[in-house]
């Protein structure tokens, strides 16, 4: 179960299949996405692939006949019709046509008819359709699913396609367990076992051998934890997007003062860089030794090659050049990239912002916490958007406390100027009345278990306040690798491969409204404890995006559960 | 094939005297090539046979599953995924090795890329070909068609205009075009102003407007008739005397015929010095391998290949990385279009050249030094007869534990083995040499003669660049020696 081994194994197919001689690779704007996730460049030269070129724009009319050319592309109405103008008028002189997802028999007969000079070599259906952004963990760049707090129908399309493609690059055919009482999980899940039905044939695969469980399809809601979106994180991968952003594996360094020219752009792949592949759940604080290491081998590396006196050390020297180019070029940008995160700390005050943040997820203190965010808020060093997050936060956290005072935290952000539109809109896509399960640990004297086992962690301390949290996701994949009965919260849609009670072999979370890089690595802790797990979302969110897909979700609704706050509110933002 | 548990499935009583072989169905004995489209076969096939039946051969089928199962993923598995996992796992290990412990980090999540096939897939060529091939056919017909009537129509085409008419008319009847009153094709009328034309190939009825012309030489080019003929065309002035009058529909098809040929046979300069790029660095593979192999026999301390050995190889290897680096070059510097596409190709192709150089020629380990390698022999050799030693001594405990009972003769036994093991050496090869005298009081000891034939060989094949050939020969060259020492201490003894 390797998400990014699934993609590179199906691009590998295509180029091999089409056999040896020179390659130019056709796509569109999103499987051009998908491949650049999983093949650098210098990886697509080695497979003789050359040219790319995209179907859906900048087509240039010079024919290269000595060409062949591989197609990629999702089977979009548009893109049909774009290749079939290709075809009728080929430039290349063989096509291999391979479309990410299930297409419509209608539109290959469509195609044939267009295919007058007998170019087509192959026609194939490859299933990969998604982004993968580690091997645990996928994503269909769907910034926003929701409107009026209902699916947009294309996302509800693009979920279905992008889930099947999961499905069947894995070989799967799950069980299907959606959020009960979550609108959007249950249409989604509907839709998916409709699709595998239809597609019965696909689907066949050989299952249990050794009659193991079938693998789960876990159809979650991100509105159910808005908390761990909006807290800070701290390791590499999950900081770096949350201060830097990062999309489709890169970086975008060139609106910071500072950086060299080179690292405009910064391209982070677990895969092609070995520092961050082992590095990138690491703790900030770790990640600052480990890059030291690094910056000291390099520089003895460096010293070494400093004093070339003989002709022997130039030599050496020469040989292990390259080596030492592409090592200084890893340890220039992972010091770059650290450098600026370091720096956006200091400066946003975001050691203070954090602990407070987990102490509010965390631990129910109400008036201490109060106190302390009505400092922090006012405090000038600490940003306008940190400080309407701590105001979001307190206010998911004690939206039925008896002394909340949401109100004039308000008051204080309006003051300082800051959008005091986003808190009732996070209370109304994830408030209390939407949430289910116990987000906050709200512990009641009549469930005994829960109550010992918060005592025992109270009891235990924590090790580090800035990364006390563990998101809901963690307690629900224990729930479902421990056997419990997923049945009242987790209703099964095609409850004939229900095993009894028995934990799956593989499962599939997908979030609906974005997971998180936490809960990436909440998943690859999982993975490392001997379970198969693969994490995916709409998309990857850090707070400001999610704070943004909140937004949009709640436009055109009527606020039902906000009434007092509105009065705080931008009128114009209304 | 031999012991396939399907074979067992077959019925006695309908079997004929035909051995069959391969993953039959035990009902309609067909072979289904592989377990997955038996099971399948089976299940779709004969669900309905009686039920007593079934539950024998499900028995029969679960067993045998069972058994065979094991073995054919592992085989798939391993043929799919035994590049990537081989790739990646050398370098992340000793990442994921020394902090595994730490569950929050550093454990490279990209050594497990092993062990995983290629996703689902399915494959509309079938349908595809089923849509198309008829209408390709149709057109190939036409096409045809079209060109033999080309070909009749061109061979003697007189050039006076009123002659050649009655030419054209008499190779393709015209249609009669006096019930027309529309042009067919942009449904016009035709009066004294717009006449009616033929097309010269199908003899249909066209506007001018519509009409299409094919330029004479090209015509002929389609023809595959010689341009001998050409010279009277030229003085053919009017260009509508130059051309023939087409429809569309022909025009097309000639138009599409050409291309296809012109994509089949489309080999420019570029492709040409592009293939012979792929042809060096495919042969240098087996010297890259090569040389990784010297340099750690080296490195080992062995003895087999020498210094100077693995300095040629990467000479080899150094001038077919300087011709590539040249061909490439070459490329660059065919015309092309500035800003087009060929301009990309071509400086793609010339990175990866680059990069190939760089990343598989240029950072090849270096050679260990001459003191360097006496060094690691030296310790080698200590080690040996380290090894030596003990073994001699822990064999002279066992023989005298076991009682004196094995007598000198099976040295003998192994002599003659390895011996023989010479000898078919000298006819694997198949090169000539002289048939060493076999006698046994002759003075020169044929082993040593074998020696030295084998030396020669070593030679000559190190002159080749042959190591594959010369790594055998000299652990041949090695048994040899032991033997023919091992005899001599025999015959001392």
């Amino acid at each position: 179960m390797n998400l990014i081994s699934g993609i590179k194994l199906y691009i590998e197919k295509m180029c091999s299949e089409s056999g040896p001689g020179m390659k130019i690779l056709l796509l569109d704007k999103e499987t051009t996405s998908i491949i650049s996730m999983a093949f650098s460049q210098s990886d697509m030269l080695q497979r003789e692939v050359y040219l790319f070129e995209r179907l859906d724009s900048g087509r240039s009319n010079e024919r290269l006949k000595y060409l062949k050319c591989i197609v990629f592309i999702r089977p979009t109405k548009q893109n049909i019709q774009l290749l079939a103008t290709e075809l009728r008028n080929p430039k290349y002189s063989a096509y291999f046509i391979y479309f990410s997802n299930i297409i419509p028999r209608t539109d290959i007969k469509y195609l044939a008819e267009c295919d007058e000079s007998e170019s087509v070599r192959e026609v194939k259906e490859l299933y990969a359709d998604y982004l993968c952004v580690n091997p645990n963990l996928f994503s269909l760049s769907l910034p926003n699913c929701m409107t009026n707090l209902n699916w947009l129908p294309d996302a509800l399309t693009r979920s279905v396609q992008g889930i099947t493609a999961v499905l069947l690059s894995l070989k799967l055919n799950p069980v299907i367990r959606y959020r009960a009482g979550s609108q959007v999980a249950q249409l989604l899940a509907k839709l998916i076992y409709d699709q595998t039905t239809k597609e019965s044939a696909l689907f066949d695969f050989r299952s249990n051998v050794d009659g193991a469980a079938p693998p789960l399809l876990l159809l979650l809601d991100r509105r159910d934890d808005p908390v761990t979106p909006l807290l800070h994180q701290w390791s590499y991968q999950a900081m770096v997007h949350e201060l830097l952003q990062i999309r489709n594996n890169r970086v975008d360094l060139s609106e910071r003062p500072n950086v060299p020219k080179e690292f405009k752009e910064v391209v982070l792949s677990g895969d092609q860089d070995e520092f961050y592949g082992s590095n990138m759940y690491a703790n900030y604080g770790e990640i600052g030794s480990t890059i030291k290491q690094l910056m000291d081998e390099f520089q003895r590396k460096a010293n070494d090659h400093k004093k070339v006196e003989s002709i022997a050390d130039m030599k050496n020297f020469i040989e292990s050049y390259p080596q030492f180019k592409k090592m200084s070029g890893t340890v220039q940008k992972h010091l770059c990239v650290i450098g600026e995160l370091s720096g956006l700390t200091t400066k946003r005050n975001l050691f203070e912002v954090s602990e407070l943040e987990q102490e509010i997820a965390c631990k129910a203190e109400h008036s201490a916490q109060l106190q302390r965010i009505k400092k922090l808020i006012a405090d000038e060093r600490v940003s306008i958007d940190d400080a309407v997050k701590l105001v979001t936060l307190y206010a998911l956290r004690y939206e039925r406390h008896a002394n909340c005072d949401t109100s004039g935290l308000l008051q204080i952000i309006k003051m300082r100027g800051g959008n005091t539109q986003i808190v009732p809109a996070l209370i109304e896509y994830a408030g209390t009345h939407v949430r289910q399960g116990d987000l906050f640990n709200m512990v009641r004297i009549t469930d005994a278990v829960k109550l010992t086992r918060h005592l025992i962690k109270g009891l235990k301390g924590v090790e580090n306040v800035f990364t006390q949290h563990t998101p809901l996701l963690k307690e629900t994949l224990d729930d479902i690798f421990k056997g419990r009965d997923l049945e009242p919260q987790y209703p099964a849609i095609n409850s004939e491969l229900v095993p009894f009670r028995r934990p799956p072999q593989e499962l599939v979370v997908f979030i609906i409204g974005g997971a998180t890089y936490e809960e990436a690595l909440t998943v690859h802790q999982l993975n490392n404890a001997g379970h198969k797990v693969i994490l995916g979302g709409t998309t990857i969110h850090n707070s400001q995006s999610f704070i943004s897909e909140a937004l949009m979700a709640t436009t055109g609704t009527q606020f039902k559960h906000t009434k007092s706050m509105l009065k705080y509110c931008n009128p114009d933002n209304l | 094939m031999s012991s396939n548990p399907f074979e067992s499935e077959e019925e006695p009583s309908t079997a004929s005297d035909e051995i069959l072989e391969g993953f039959l169905c035990p009902i309609c004995r067909a072979d289904l090539k592989s377990i997955d489209f038996l099971t399948e076969h089976f299940a779709r096939q004969h669900a309905e046979e009686e039920d007593a039946l079934k539950s024998v051969f499900k028995d029969i089928f679960t067993k045998a599953k069972k058994k065979i199962l094991n073995n054919f993923e592992d085989d798939r598995e391993r043929a799919v995924a035994g590049a990537p996992a081989a790739s990646s796992n050398a370098g992340a290990g000793a990442a994921a090795g020394s902090k595994a412990s730490n569950a929050r980090t550093r454990f490279n999540v990209y050594n497990f890329m092993s062990r995983q096939t290629v996703g689902a897939e399915r494959s509309y060529l079938e349908y595809f070909q089923t849509v198309r091939n008829p209408r390709l056919e149709r057109y190939a017909s036409e096409t045809n068609k079209l060109i033999i009537r080309l070909h009749r129509l061109l061979k003697d085409l007189p050039m006076d205009a009123v002659q050649r008419k009655q030419h054209e008319q008499q190779t393709v009847p015209w249609l009669d075009g006096s019930s027309v009153k529309l042009c067919p094709n942009c449904a016009k009328s035709f009066h004294i102003a717009r006449r009616q034309h033929h097309c010269r190939l199908c003899g249909g009825i066209m506007c001018h407007d519509c009409s299409r012309f094919l330029p004479l030489e090209n015509a002929m080019q389609l023809a595959s008739l010689s341009a001998i003929r050409s010279e009277p065309l030229h003085q053919l002035q009017q260009h509508e005397d130059r051309a023939i009058r087409l429809c569309q529909h022909c025009l097309w098809l000639l138009d599409t015929r050409q291309d296809m040929q012109e994509s089949r046979t489309c080999r420019p300069l570029l492709a040409q010095v592009y293939e012979q790029i792929r042809q060096l660095q495919q042969d240098v593979t087996p010297d890259l391998e090569m040389y990784q192999k010297i340099v750690n026999s080296l490195h080992e301390g062995e003895t087999i290949f020498t210094l100077a050995d693995a300095g040629a190889l990467r000479g080899k290897i150094g001038q077919v990385a300087e011709q590539i680096d040249l061909r490439s070059k070459r490329i660059l510097t065919i015309h092309s279009e500035p800003g087009s596409r060929e301009e990309a190709l071509k400086k793609a192709i010339r990175l990866s050249c680059v990069q190939a150089i760089k990343e598989r020629m240029l950072s090849l380990p270096p050679l260990p030094d001459e003191a360097l390698i006496r060094q690691i022999q030296e310790r080698k050799r200590m080690e040996t007869e380290q090894r030596i030693l003990t073994e001699q001594r822990m064999a002279m405990e066992a023989y005298e534990r076991a009682g004196h009972t094995v007598g000198p003769s099976t040295i003998a036994d192994q002599s003659s083995g390895s011996f023989a093991q010479g000898s078919d050496l000298q006819s694997l090869n198949n090169w000539s040499a002289p048939q060493a005298a076999n006698t046994k009081f002759s003075v020169d000891d044929p082993l040593i003669e074998q020696i030295n034939i084998i030396k020669g060989y070593i030679k000559q094949a190190r002159q080749d660049m042959n190591f594959d050939v010369v790594e055998t020969l000299e652990l041949n060259l090695r048994e040899l020696q032991r033997e023919v020492y091992e005899r001599q201490r025999n015959s001392q003894t």
